[in-house]
């Protein structure tokens, strides 16, 4: 895990490298005439993250530099990459279906997929769900609350028929 | 006092009219399942529904959010007691001897005594919040931009200092969610900042999205990667006899419910949430049962003090909040954030200009969590039986639900995008061991923070000094420093007692 540690570590250290130019382009000064600019509170922190993530990027050089990368635990625990990238990859394609059928119809379809491919549940129950599911939550958010969920491109087209 | 006292009977009665009433069990049935469900937590189980209740008055949306965080604080005890799988992170403690006992054959016990201590601990929670909320409000309705600043950074500080985290990931995730909060336009100046010319940027990113993803999907890929397997023990009715028994047993613990109730009301305040508080309250029993060999082995001190502590720590979340405007776990923040949407500010102002609010909402703690014991101690075992539904079905109907929630916030399909994406961060997060708690706390108080700085300074003509105004944001400034500081601070007392010498 300290590979993942370093990496991360450097992620946020460039994160608050990106936030300080912004801070410094806004105005980080208090201003006689107008207080504190628009960077003033942004700018220390990102000083804050960039102080921090250096200590931390420094110890971890040291340490791995003394004991090596020999005998660390991975990130991801052995056979679980495979799981998550099950849910990560089908859940963006829901998004990315979301935006062109609608959330239900690109729910149904995740819902699906998912307990079929992954779940290897039997047909009539996985049918059953991502029918009966997505038509419940259409009922209770779009048409009891009225918290219109996104329709999508084809929104027009197809169309639930209540 | 007595003013005090009528107005919570006039907050009871508020919360049992009778539509008040359904929306609390619909409330507490919800947050038991989202409890019981492992990868839907309180805090996401809250954000999810947030959209629903701004078509409803504030009071009742409120009693909705407060009611799924009560049943969430109790469902989660049941099936780390009967599968030995905790289904929130603040009942991880109770498997250690829950399921140890259930396994013998006295799962009914083992409810019993979880449900009876988080009563317990949520009635202590009550009480402080029915009579220190008013003396707490009314003494903050003197404090200024500097001082508000200052409670900001005594918050933040008790996460440094007593989390017992690495203080560098603490300050970093802290740091991290105000820069958070930061992106969009500034509300003074009505500059674009960190947008970098992208028009979805300067919406900002909302903290309920960042909860439904840090807490909800982050969960998801932590329970899919480990794996998911059931080991059910038999029974999980329970009886009478049981009852009384459990009654029987938290009276000679006493002190284990005594010591859970009081960390969990300490952690509820300075804030730590649920689940520092129940580890807490788990580590100390232990160390100071006399049957400390018994620990681990079903022992019921070691369900009664981490369950109360959980539940006194989830109610007395709400004083800080409701008085100061800072949430004392992250479900608190989530529900702080839902009155925000209903035009609410908590804070001390909240007492005065809206007390009808306020104790309609301290009312309906008392009755939420007494009906929550009632309807976990009914039908324990039909909501257990929510697990035995593969998780194959459970997981996709949980990401579709997280992917409306985050949708029905501001209604932008970018924001099932931020949803993912933080979902990978919490991940990394939990696993890199940086706390999330901090952050999201920070994502929600970020403009709050903020503001109060700038005002501040703009008093004092851009000294800082003000920050450190006698008499009230001096000794809270220095009391931050010292939590701060904490660990290397007691470390030099211990010295200074090893010089002195024993006697």
């Amino acid at each position: 895990m300290r590979k993942a540690n370093l990496g991360v570590a450097v992620f946020l250290f460039l994160i608050g490298a990106i936030v300080m130019y912004d801070a410094v382009r806004l105005g980080w000064q208090y201003d006689p005439s107008s207080g504190p600019g628009a960077g003033f509170l942004p700018f220390y922190l990102s000083l804050g993250v960039l102080l921090c993530t250096s200590v931390f990027i420094v110890k971890q050089v040291m340490q791995l530099s003394k004991i090596g990368i020999v005998g660390d635990e991975p990130l991801i625990q052995e056979g679980g990459l495979k799981p998550i990238l099950w849910v990560l990859l089908p859940s963006t394609a829901m998004v990315v279906l979301v935006s062109i059928i609608g959330l239900h119809f690109a729910a149904a379809i995740f819902l699906l997929f998912y307990m079929r491919v992954v779940g290897k549940i039997g047909w009539l129950e996985c049918i059953l769900v991502s029918v009966l599911f997505p038509v419940g939550m259409y009922i209770v958010f779009d048409r009891l609350f009225l918290i219109p969920l996104p329709d999508g491109m084809l929104g027009n087209y197809i169309k639930l028929p209540f | 006092m007595a003013e005090n006292f009528h107005s919570l009977m006039m907050g009871i009665s508020v919360s049992m009219q009778p539509y008040n009433f359904m929306i609390a069990m619909i409330g507490l049935v919800l947050g038991v399942i989202v409890g019981v469900l492992p990868g839907l937590g309180g805090a996401n189980g809250v954000a999810i529904l947030i959209p629903l209740t701004v078509a409803m008055q504030p009071i009742s949306g409120i009693i909705l959010l407060a009611s799924i965080y009560w049943g969430a604080l109790y469902g989660g005890s049941i099936t780390s007691i009967l599968f030995n799988i905790p289904g929130e992170p603040w009942s991880v403690a109770t498997t250690f001897d829950g399921y140890p006992m259930a396994k013998k054959g006295h799962a009914g016990k083992a409810l019993v005594l979880s449900f009876f201590s988080h009563f317990v601990g949520a009635v202590l929670g009550v009480i402080m919040l029915s009579f220190f909320a008013p003396l707490i409000a009314a003494f903050a309705l003197r404090f200024g931009p500097a001082e508000i600043f200052s409670v900001m950074v005594l918050t933040f500080s008790a996460f440094v200092g007593l989390s017992g985290k690495d203080p560098y990931k603490t300050l970093v995730s802290i740091f991290i969610g105000f820069i958070l909060a930061a992106v969009g336009m500034d509300i003074v100046t009505g500059q674009l900042r960190m947008t970098f010319g992208s028009i979805d940027l300067m919406g900002g990113f909302n903290f309920i999205v960042a909860v439904i993803g840090l807490f909800g999907l982050g969960e998801i890929f932590l329970t899919v990667e480990e794996g998911l397997k059931l080991e059910a023990t038999e029974g999980g009715r329970v009886t009478f006899k049981d009852m009384a028994w459990g009654v029987k047993e938290l009276i000679i613990e006493w002190k284990a419910l005594l010591l859970g109730c009081l960390i969990g009301c300490w952690m509820g305040l300075k804030p730590g949430g649920a689940t520092p508080a129940s580890f807490m309250a788990y580590g100390f029993a232990k160390q100071s049962s006399k049957k400390s060999d018994e620990f681990g082995h079903g022992a019921s001190a070691g369900i009664i003090a981490p369950e109360a502590a959980a539940h006194g720590a989830g109610t007395s979340a709400a004083l800080p909040m409701i008085t100061l405007g800072i949430p004392g776990s992250p479900t608190m923040a989530v529900i702080m954030g839902g009155l925000m949407i209903f035009g609410l500010l908590p804070g001390p102002m909240l007492f005065v200009e809206h007390p009808d609010f306020v104790w309609g909402f301290i009312g309906s703690c008392w009755i939420g969590n007494f009906i929550g014991l009632l309807v976990v101690l009914a039908f324990a075992p039909l909501f257990a039986a929510v697990l035995k539904i593969r998780f194959a079905i459970i997981m996709p109907i949980i990401v579709y639900v997280c992917a409306i929630g985050a949708y029905a916030v501001n209604n932008r399909v970018i924001d099932i995008y931020y949803m993912i994406g933080f979902g990978v961060v919490g991940y990394l997060f939990k696993k890199l061991d940086y706390p999330l708690a901090p952050l999201v706390l920070a994502l929600v108080l970020g403009d709050m923070a903020e503001s109060a700085l700038r005002q501040a300074l703009l008093i004092s003509g851009g000294s800082p000094l003000v920050l450190f105004a006698p008499p009230i944001a001096l000794p809270i400034m220095v009391a931050a420093g010292l939590i701060f500081f904490w660990p290397t601070v007691s470390g030099l007392i211990k010295k200074a007692r090893m010089k002195v010498g024993p006697g």
